[in-house]
């Protein structure tokens, strides 16, 4: 379990730079959960989750994160160990590829933890075959002369390998054409069967309304509240007071209520809207 | 003739050992002052490649590019080229060059020469298009992914290029903050007559545009207007429809008609309409 206790940060203290990112920010996320993270530009979320396997340290006197019981504002921090098992992607993830092979990009983590030259290998290969990727094929070849989907895959595949517990993605879909973003979202949930607790910032509504149980509103540094999809996107009051977008398809069900149609304001897929105006047809 | 024309143009990136990797072939294109193109595809399909053949970043390998009858295959050309064509990257990161927000803006009009009072007021009306007057002295570092995008536009502005390229430029912004950006260059395009040039995936994006053309595998596959009542020229092309015409494709095929509508509002016209509503 990964709990965040008031939490505040602030970047450049005591300059004229001085800028609030985080206020006070609680939260509580469980293990199993898929838990979302939006908001706009700004509001804080990447702050909030770098705190998370403290590449970001937690500032003094200002909250506190506890991840699995081990508090991170302590002094002794085994930062080793935390990292393992808080795997971080960070947006363009592949934009930190930097080996020559597949194989040996991906085995750096678990090199780096200690492990056994076969343990090394045995771990990378099972991370690339977990994030979609032939190992036959792509194990020696140059991560840099791949493709920008497959490139990502690499990056997550190297975080993937040190088998962490939680895993932290920054925008994972950000950047790729519509068929990219798919198979990264399909390729997150194939992961979520070895690593069970994900964290997903995502400014894309309709991601965050199909795949996460649990989503964190964050405006201007703080969390304005947490919420399940139908809870967050079926009520106007609670879409206006966070100022978020609605998923393209729950806007629609929203303007087809509203013009007097048969329809679920908060129409969370494409087919269950599809349903409803084809039963309507039919009535 | 044609402000930007592509004419049979080839290109090849060089991938280490010889070898080369060709990412378009035989691409013609034209675009006209004052208009409004949306260019689509998937990753690896060439659009960015065409961004940097457009302002003479690439030479091509084969055929040629000009711009205002300028071919970017010379290089005296290409200090009037890059005048009257803007590129903003997806990346503002790679896009920043100073510390603070309008003396980036001012980067590009200095470099032309401009007259100190002719760049102030460049710098000045670039920042109030993008919403960012109250960050002019502001450090770029300092700002959100959204608000350094807006910088690096208000900086291809104050060139007041007859052409702007946006290689996704929106792909870092949040809902709001894509919306904004569309916005400006909506604007910029019908009150200015500036030609814009925008690579996408979001087709919702593409379906404002006047015209648009499709690259699949470094060719240019379809090119025109209300393209998308060809829905397959996009599903072959390996990319997404619009929501709304996704959903009208889907609803024809389960026995609704409601033809393929543009956006949510036509949507909902033709939705009250095949079933009744209040309106």
């Amino acid at each position: 379990m990964l709990e965040v206790v008031r939490l505040s940060y602030v970047y450049s203290p005591k300059t004229p730079f001085a800028k609030q990112a985080l206020r006070g920010v609680d939260l509580k996320i469980e293990d199993g959960d898929f838990f979302g993270i939006i908001g706009g530009t700004g509001a804080g979320k990447s702050t909030l989750v770098s705190h998370f396997n403290a590449l970001t340290r937690v500032q003094k006197k200002s909250g506190t994160v506890v991840v699995d019981g081990v508090d991170l504002s302590g002094k002794r921090l085994d930062l080793k160990k935390l990292r393992a098992s808080v795997g971080m992607v960070f947006q363009y993830p592949e934009h930190q590829l930097f080996d020559d092979t597949v194989e040996k990009d991906v085995a750096f983590g678990p090199k780096n933890l200690g492990l056994t030259k076969d343990e090394q290998a045995a771990r990378a290969k099972q991370a690339i075959e977990l994030v979609g990727l032939d190992y036959a094929e792509f194990a020696q070849r140059s991560p840099f002369e791949l493709s920008g989907g497959q490139k990502r895959r690499v990056a997550i595949a190297g975080v993937i390998a040190m088998h962490p517990k939680i895993l932290v993605l920054d925008e994972p879909t950000a950047g790729l054409d519509p068929k990219g973003k798919r198979e990264i979202m399909k390729l997150i949930l194939n992961i979520k069967q070895l690593c069970p607790t994900v964290i997903m910032i995502s400014h894309n509504m309709d991601e965050i309304a199909e795949y996460c149980n649990k989503i964190a509103v964050m405006k201007n540094g703080a969390v304005a509240g947490v919420y399940t999809p139908r809870e967050l996107f079926g009520s106007r009051e609670t879409i206006g007071s966070c100022g978020v977008a609605l998923p393209l398809v729950t806007e629609l069900a929203a303007k087809l209520c509203a013009a007097g149609l048969p329809v679920d304001p908060a129409t969370l897929t494409e087919d269950d809207l599809i349903k409803q105006l084809t039963e309507a047809a039919r009535a | 003739m044609p402000f930007l024309q592509f004419s049979n143009v080839d290109y090849s990136y060089p991938t280490g050992d010889k070898d080369f990797i060709q990412a378009l072939y035989s691409v013609d294109l034209t675009v006209e002052r004052g208009e409004f193109v949306a260019l689509v595809g998937t990753n690896g399909s060439g659009k960015s490649t065409l961004a940097r053949l457009a302002n003479g970043l690439y030479v091509p390998d084969r055929g040629f590019v000009t711009v205002d009858g300028q071919s970017t295959g010379e290089k005296g050309n290409l200090y009037d080229i890059r005048k009257k064509i803007g590129v903003v990257f997806q990346n503002p990161d790679n896009q920043t060059v100073t510390t603070v927000v309008e003396d980036d803006v001012a980067f590009g009009p200095e470099n032309l020469g401009l007259a100190p009072a002719e760049i102030r007021e460049r710098v000045d009306w670039a920042l109030e298009c993008v919403g960012m007057s109250e960050y002019a002295k502001s450090n770029p570092a300092r700002l959100s992914g959204g608000q350094k995008q807006r910088v690096a536009i208000a900086g291809v502005l104050a060139l007041k290029p007859e052409l702007m390229i946006l290689d996704e430029a929106t792909g870092m912004l949040d809902p709001e903050g894509r919306a904004e950006v569309m916005k400006v260059v909506t604007r910029l395009n019908r009150d200015e007559g500036m030609a814009v040039i925008m690579i996408t995936h979001f087709m919702e994006e593409a379906a404002q545009a006047d015209r648009i053309v499709i690259l699949k595998n470094g060719r240019v596959t379809a090119d025109g207007r209300e393209l998308f009542s060809q829905p397959h020229a996009f599903t072959d092309a390996g990319l997404e429809l619009p929501l709304t015409v996704r959903l009208g494709v889907k609803l024809k095929a389960a026995g609704l008609d409601l033809g393929l509508p543009l956006d949510a509002d036509a949507f909902v016209a033709a939705a009250v309409k095949a079933l009744g509503g209040d309106e």
